[in-house]
This record gives structure tokens, sequence and C-alpha cells, in this order.
């Protein structure tokens, strides 16, 4: 009887074998990605230029004024930012989410281009507004008061203008936590406390505002984090008001002469700091925060403002003069005109900017060949590597799963600027020398978006019931049949999702990019930055807006993609 | 030709054995259903059958192949089997006509066979006009009948059902007991049904296997399982049922509440200990002492409930015993009178502890 089995259908032969080296080279590449860097930070910071271990690193972090100011403006900075954000997110959270008010979709829209504009062009978009004397508003406002001309009104290139530019740009993570949140709360809560008598004031209080606020608090902490670690405003900014954050300064120790030692004990309390609030983040929100969207509870109700939602739609557009309009306005002038600080006449007006990008300046072509390079390069290794990872996980093919979900998710707590430090200090010397080639670029990148590619790969591979692929092998699939017949075309789109983000995240990062250039391996956000610094705001503003065209056009292809299928429930269960 | 044997069947998660040495036979074109409280292992062994995973011992033979067994099992594909999903397991990104056309088509028929195929069976569970819907359009009782359509279209050796009418509603559920029972009739193919509702098992089955932690309690036709439980767990599984313990006496008798109790049939355990199990309903409840003495116990009444068509009573015996005894609605005991209980010997039976 067990001849006839042994004589030819295949068994499970080989399956269970090749599990375990792929998992294994897995967690290999991952170790490469994260272990190594932050091993290099935390040896770096911890020994003197001999090797000898030492704490001598953090003395100046906290005695001399050349750190400890910057330790001081960045909390300023972080905490000024999360409140700014509530303030303004909270109640437009709650506008577009439970109110009527008109064009909804529209400021939803308006809000997502906020969030995908790289935060270090909005800054630059802000010189061009409010930067004391040249500053377009600071023009306008001269001409209308007939004021003298070295007064203004606005001057970016200050605390309080690094703060309203990083929230600018940083709100946007409140307002989609805030609105996610109200948008859940089923309907019937608010009616039973209505029912019971509750006015609406006492639902607001009792009901509503207590089930949105840890959504508000994490959002917060978001905020916070964004504020604290980024790079490019206070560069942009800061710098030439005469101040550092912690970034610039971590930054400013690799300028000539390099302070490693010194620069990995400044990355630390960052690193450290991230790690907490990520993790009073996850407590605050518990595992709704992995939670898709959704579901079957009852649409939330919707208030209705009467007249006063036109007013609402104002107040939200006004809003969004500060991130969106006005920018973008800027940068389209300073993009086509000789002096953007002058009317806008046809003699003003020019395309030479546009000449001097793409045809006299040799290092754009350079840097949009690397960065396109680049981007799909991290894209498509890390969108795939983030679908091995997500399957693994996520059907537990091997015993070692959890690791592989730790390792993927950790470069979440790992600033970008901090990662920049570590790869600098981990690739420079053997055995892996990658400074100065395109691969350490490709490595910080892939790493950077990793964890938001694993878990909006791991959600679609959880949306995908695995009794899914076994009806298929029951009704006569092979596994490699079941895999092309059920789960690609399942998990398609959100592949194709992940991809998008990735290449878009990538092609807009300065942070570890910062780090990690070199003459050759220049990219578009360091290009700009460089062009920022010699004052050439015309051509920044040029590339910029290529930047902001491609993203759009790819979250826009995104969205399609992802909301298209021809079936609607991605679930069918009962 | 598809008899299918569970040989001493084990397959453990670590240390937790989740199905137990099990041991099995179903005849060809029998209706055989799993029955026993969730987690007790049904859809493993289910799983087990279909190859999904590998036995850690025994085998499982269908036909004249052994199909699994710890070194070697054969993939799911090659079978010859289909399986109903609780979740149903339909394809989002398909219409009903794909789902059900799927395994066809994996199978290089003909395009006008697959039709034919397909129409027939599509009018069979009344799903013609639904063709080109996509599952999530579909009602709960629409999804499972086309889980249904795209298993039977195969024409497989056996099928496997796993709580396939537990996401319906309860009216619903009903109806389509009856139908699982009709189409198998029809179609004899051999079946392995998995639930833990008994009512399902009850109308569905050819033969009821009670299982509990992985192990099986009891085998037999529902009647038997129904007339003749052997444990406690599957007298109080199956039906409800009154457990009475104390010490025993000989082959056939124990002493309950200070009284002798003779039971029907099987044999008391010698051992010291013995629990007999009673029907609720099969318990006579007098007002009186009865003339003679047999299996009679003193009780004290409880509770009763009034159910139109009937009583439940709650009633109380010397040894503070609780025993639930449900009457037809003509007599009535208020709480806190004495009553005698007759517990006939023929409906006593004896469990193996
Ligand atoms: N892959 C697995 N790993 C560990 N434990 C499992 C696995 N699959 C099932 N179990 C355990 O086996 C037990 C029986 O599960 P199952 O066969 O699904 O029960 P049933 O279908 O009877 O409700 C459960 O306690 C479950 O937790
Ligand atoms: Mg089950």
């Amino acid at each position: 009887m067990t001849a006839a089995v042994a004589a030819g259908l295949p068994g499970r032969l080989g399956r269970v074998d090749l599990s375990r080296p792929v998992v294994l080279l897995l967690a290999a590449v991952l170790c490469l990605l994260i272990v190594l860097p932050v091993s290099w930070l935390v040896y770096f910071a911890f020994t003197d230029r001999d090797g000898l271990p030492t704490f001598a690193n953090f003395a100046p972090l906290f005695s001399d004024p050349a750190y400890t100011e910057p330790m001081i403006t960045t909390l300023v900075i972080s905490v000024s930012v999360g409140l700014a954000c509530a303030a303004v997110a909270a109640p437009m959270g709650w506008l577009v989410a439970r109110t009527d008010v008109p064009f909804a979709r529209t400021i939803r829209s308006l809000i997502m281009a906020s969030f995908v504009t790289p935060p270090f062009l909005g800054a630059i978009a802000w010189e061009i507004l409010a930067a004391p004397n040249s500053g377009m508003l600071n023009q306008w406002y001269r001409e209308l008061t007939g004021a003298p001309p070295d007064q203004h009104l606005f001057n970016i290139y200050s605390l309080t203008g690094v703060i309203f530019v990083i929230a600018c740009y940083t709100f946007p993570y409140v307002f989609v936590l805030v609105a996610n949140a109200l948008e859940r709360i089923p309907g019937e809560l608010e009616d039973a406390s209505s029912i019971l008598g509750g006015r609406a004031w006492h639902t607001a209080r009792r009901i509503t505002v207590p089930l949105a606020l840890p959504a508000l608090l994490a959002g917060c902490l978001v905020a916070f984090l964004q504020a604290m670690t980024l790079f490019g405003s206070p560069a942009i900014l800061a710098l030439p008001a005469g101040f550092h954050t912690m970034t610039t300064k971590i930054w400013s120790l690799f300028q000539y002469p390099p302070k490693p030692g010194l620069a990995a004990a400044c990355s630390l309390p960052l690193l450290l700091l991230t790690v907490v609030l990520l993790r009073a983040q996850h407590m605050i929100l518990g595992r709704r925060s992995y939670q898709v969207i959704g579901g079957k509870s009852g649409a939330p109700r919707v208030i209705r403002l009467g007249p006063w939602r036109w007013l609402a739609l104002a107040v939200c557009l006004i809003v969004l003069l500060n991130p969106v309009f006005l920018p973008y306005l800027g940068l389209v002038k300073a993009a086509f005109t000789h002096v953007f600080s002058q009317p806008l006449t046809l003699k003003n007006l020019t395309l030479e900017h546009v000449d001097f990008v793409f045809f006299e300046f040799s290092s754009t072509r350079l840097a949009l060949k690397n960065t396109f390079l680049l981007g799909i390069l991290a894209a498509t290794l890390g969108s795939g590597l983030a679908l091995v990872i997500a399957y693994a996980t996520a059907r537990r093919v091997v015993a070692g799963y959890r690791v592989l979900d730790f390792f993927a998710t950790a470069p979440v707590a790992i600033p970008a600027i901090v990662l920049g430090v570590g790869l600098f200090l981990a690739y420079t010397r053997p055995p892996f020398v990658l400074y100065g080639t395109l691969s350490i670029l490709l490595i910080a990148f892939v790493t950077i978006q990793l964890p938001a590619a694993y878990q909006q790969l791991q959600s679609a591979f959880r949306a995908v019931n695995p009794e899914l692929e076994e009806a298929s092998r029951i009704l006569g699939a092979t596994r490699l049949q079941a895999l092309r017949h059920i789960t690609a075309p399942l998990l398609r789109s959100g592949v194709i999702a992940a991809w998008c983000f990735i290449f878009i995240g990538t092609i807009r990062e300065l942070s570890a990019a910062i780090m990690l250039f070199t003459a050759d391996t220049k990219v578009i956000s360091v290009v700009i930055f460089d062009l920022n610094e010699n004052g050439h705001l015309g051509p920044i503003s040029v590339l910029g807006i290529l930047m902001l065209v491609i993203t759009f056009a790819v979250v826009t292809l995104a969205n399609r993609l992802h909301g298209s299928g021809a079936w609607r429930g991605q679930r069918v269960t009962g | 030709m598809a008899r299918v044997a569970l040989r001493n069947l084990v397959k453990r998660y670590g240390d937790l054995a989740v199905v137990d040495r099990i041991s099995l036979d179903i005849d060809h074109g029998q209706l055989v259903c799993l029955l026993g409280p969730s987690g007790c292992g049904k859809t493993t062994t289910l799983r087990l059958i279909a190859g999904f995973i590998e036995p850690t011992e025994g085998e499982i033979q269908v036909g004249e192949r052994v199909v699994s067994s710890p070194a070697r099992a054969i993939e799911p594909q090659l079978r010859n089997m289909s399986m109903i999903f609780q979740s149903y397991a339909l394809w989002p990104h398909m219409t009903v006509m794909e789902n059900v056309a799927y395994g066809l088509r994996l199978r290089k028929l003909d395009r006008d066979v697959i039709r034919d195929k397909v129409r027939a069976i599509l009018n069979m569970t009344k799903l013609a006009e639904f063709e080109d819907r996509y599952p999530a359009d579909l009602s709960g009782g629409q999804q499972q009948r086309v889980a249904l359509a795209r298993a039977l279209v195969v024409e497989p050796e056996t099928l496997l059902l796993d709580e396939p009418l537990s996401n319906l509603d309860a009216n619903l559920r009903e109806e389509m007991r009856f139908e699982v029972r009709r189409l198998h009739d029809q179609y004899r193919y051999t079946t392995v049904y998995v639930t833990h509702d008994q009512a399902e098992a009850m109308t569905a089955a050819d033969r009821i296997v009670v299982m509990n932690k992985g192990r099986i309690e009891q085998t037999g036709t529902p009647e038997e399982i129904y007339r003749r439980p052997r444990s406690e767990f599957v007298a109080r599984f199956i039906g409800g049922a009154n457990i009475l313990r104390g010490p025993s006496l000989d082959a056939r008798h124990m002493r309950f509440s200070g009284v002798v109790l003779r039971c029907g049939d099987a044999e008391i355990a010698l051992n010291g200990h013995a629990a007999l199990s009673i029907r609720h309903h099969d318990i006579r409840l007098l007002g009186a002492p009865p003339s003679s003495a047999e299996n009679v116990v003193p009780a004290k009444v409880a509770r009763q409930v009034f159910l139109g068509g009937m009583r439940d009573y709650l009633v109380e015996t010397h040894d503070g015993t609780q025993l639930r005894v449900v009457t037809s609605a003509e007599h009535s005991f208020a709480p806190g009178s004495a009553v005698w209980l007759h517990l006939p010997p023929e409906s006593c039976r004896a469990l193996v502890s």
C-alpha cells in the first residue's frame, strides 16, 4: 500500500528544508541593515580615538553650551510643534470626519498634499515667502503699508519660524490619526448617550472626546518625534538665524574636522527617546494602530453645522494656506521669474531657471539619474524584502518569524539622521567599504522605508485568509498555482502601493542622504540643499515643482490602483 | 472505493496533542460527523485528512493508498477531495461563475463541458441568476451555496465540510441542515462533516463521532449516541442528562442517595465508584411513594418552570444532588413539596468513567 505512494506522487520533499536557509538569509540581511550601524554607533559613542572605552564623549552634552543649547532648542521646538499640531489638527479632524463641512474630500486631499510635500521644500518655500528682506509676504506688506525697506512683518529665520514651518508639514500625522479615530466611533455609542438625555455638549465631552483622546495624544507624540528628528527644515531656517538643533549639530560634527565619537554620543539620546516615545504611543493606541480602518460598526453620525459650515470651510482653507497654497504659489513664482520678490510682469517672467537646472548645471542630471535609480531600486528591493518577511510572519511559516518581525519594524525607531551616522561609521571601514557608492544610500533608503512597507504588506497578507489558498489547493492547484491564481492577484494592489510609497519616500529623503552623499552620489534633495546654501532659490523651485509633480503622480497612481479592483470587499468571510 | 481510514492519528503542536490517537473508518458513501466542542481538534483532523498539515504519528488511508504519514504526505491537490471552509474561502476577485469553474479549469476540461457543468450546479444550488456577481455582493446564505457548488462541481471522491452552517442565521441553518443531507443522498460522496452543533449532526449524519480534547469519546449512529452515551461527556454534550454518582455494588447495581439503583444495560465499573446517566424527561415525577419501590429516590422540588407543553423541574435529593426533570404539563408540584423520582432501569445508562 505504501509502495503505491512511493511509486511516484510528489510528497512534501524540499519545501520545509528550503524555508530555513531563506529565513537565515533574511535575518542576516536585516542584521546588516540595522544591527551593524547601530552597533557601530554605540561603539563610537563609548570609545575614544584609540578605541578605549570612555564616557568622555557624553560630557559636553551636559556641560558645553554648544551642545546643551541645541538640546534645549530641540525640546522647545518639539513640544511647540506637538502642541501646535494638536491645536490645528484636532478641530480640523473633527470638522472633516464628523460634520457636513463642504468639500471634505478636497480638504483631505489638500492635507494629503502637505503630507507628501518634502518638509525641506516647504522650508525653502517659506524662505521665498517670509525671508525678512526678499520674502514675498514682506514685500506685499511694505507695498501695502508703505513701510520702510528695512521693516518686515515676518522673519522665517527664527525659532518661531522653524516651529511654524515644521508644524505645517507635521500636522497631517495628527490629523489622520484623529480623523480616523473619530470615524471609528460608532454612531450608536453617541446615540446611546443622546437617548439617555445627554445634551450635544455632554455627549461630546463624555463619549466623543475620551474616545478620540488617545489618538490625539499618540498624534502629538508622533509630531514631537518628527520635529525632534527632522534635519532639513532646521538646517535651512535655524542655521541662518544662528542657532542649532540636535540634528543640525550632529551634521555639523561631520564637517571638517569630523568628530564621529561626539556625533555618535549626540545621536544616542535621539535614538533612545524615539524608542521610548514609540513604546508610549504603542501603549496609548494599543492594537488599534495596526487595525485596518473600517469594519462593521455603524457609520458615525454627521453633525449638521447649518450656515456655520461655510465658516468652517473658510477656517480649513485659511489653515491650508500655510502648508499648501502659499508655498506652492511661492515656488511657482520663484521658478518662473528673474527675481521672485519683484512684481509679476511680463519682463520678470523667464525660463532661465529651467534652463539652468536641466542644461547648465551639471549636478542636476547626475542627481536626477541617481535619485530615480535609487528610488526604483529601493522600492523594488524594499517591497520585495517586505513581501517575503510579511509572508513569513503572517503565515508563520517558520519558527523564527518573531525575530523577523522585530527587525523589520525596528527601523521605525531609528531617526534617519541617526541611521545616517550609523551607516557612515559602519561602512567607511573594512569589511564593508561602501562609503562613496550608491549602495550605502540604497541601504539607508531601504532600511528607512522597510517598516512602513512591511506593515502595509503584512496587513495585506492578513486580509488574505490562508483558507483562500487552501481552497484552491484542495480543488487541484499546486502551491505555485495557488500563489499565482489567488494570493498574487489579491496582494497586487498592496504591493504596488508599497512600491509607490517607498519610491516617494526615497526621492524626498534628505536626513540620511546628507550624511552619506559624495560628489558622485548626490541626489536631488542634496542638490536642493546645496543650492539653498548658495541662495539659488529659482532653480530649487524648478526642482521642487518637478519633485512635487512626480510625487503627486505616483500617489494618485497608487490610490487609483489601491481603490480599484473589481471586487469591493477585500475580505469575504461570514 | 473512497473508503477513508484514520489509523492512530496524532498531531502535536509543541507538547500539546491537538489530535490524540484517532482511529476511524469511513465507508464509501457514508456521511460521518465529527462532533465536539470548540477547540477539541475537529478542524485539525479535517485539515489532516485534506493534507494541509502532516500527522505527527499515524497514517491516513484513502482507498488503497496511504495519503498521509509522518514520513510522507501526498499534497492536497492530488487527493481528489473537496472542502468547504468555515469562512467559505470564496475568492473575492472572481465572480460566482469563476469561483465555481476554477476546479474544472484546473482539470483542463473542455470549455463547453465546464460551462455545462457549472450551469447545472448553479441551477441546482439556485445561484444561476448570480453567476456574474462577486462574492462580496452576496448574502451569507448565497455565499454558502457558492462554496457548496464550488466543492461539488469537481465531483470529488471525498467531501470535507468544516462547520459549513455556523455563519448562517438560525432559520437558514435549520433549512440547510436538511439540504446538506439531501445533497448527500443525491451524490453519495464519502463525507466528513465537522460541527459543534448536535442538531446539525443528528440531522445530517449516518454516523457521529463525538470528540473531546483531541480524542474520540464515542462513535455510533445518532440514535446510539443519544440512547446509549458511554461517557459523562457524551451524555452531557448530546441532549443533556443527569449524572448520578455513588458507590458501585455489583455489575448492575449502585447506591445513590441512600437508595439502590438498578441499571438496565451496561456493566457498572467495579472499581468502587459508579456513574450513570439518565435523560431529563426519562425521570418520572410522583407525588406519593409508589407501591413498587425499585429505583425510586425521594427528593424535594427546588424550582419549577412552566414551558407551555411541559414543565421543567429542578429537584434535590437527600444527599444534595440536583437533578433536572422534564415532565408533561399536567401535574404541578410546588417548590418545596416532597416528590418521588422513578428512574426506570432501562433508561439508566452506566458510564465508563
Ligand atoms: N497551528 C497551530 N499551532 C498551535 N496550536 C494549534 C494550531 N492549530 C490549532 N491549534 C490548537 O489546537 C486546538 C484545536 O483546534 P481546532 O482543530 O481548530 O479545534 P476545533 O475545530 O475543534 O474548534 C486548539 O486549542 C488550537 O488552539
Ligand atoms: Mg474548527
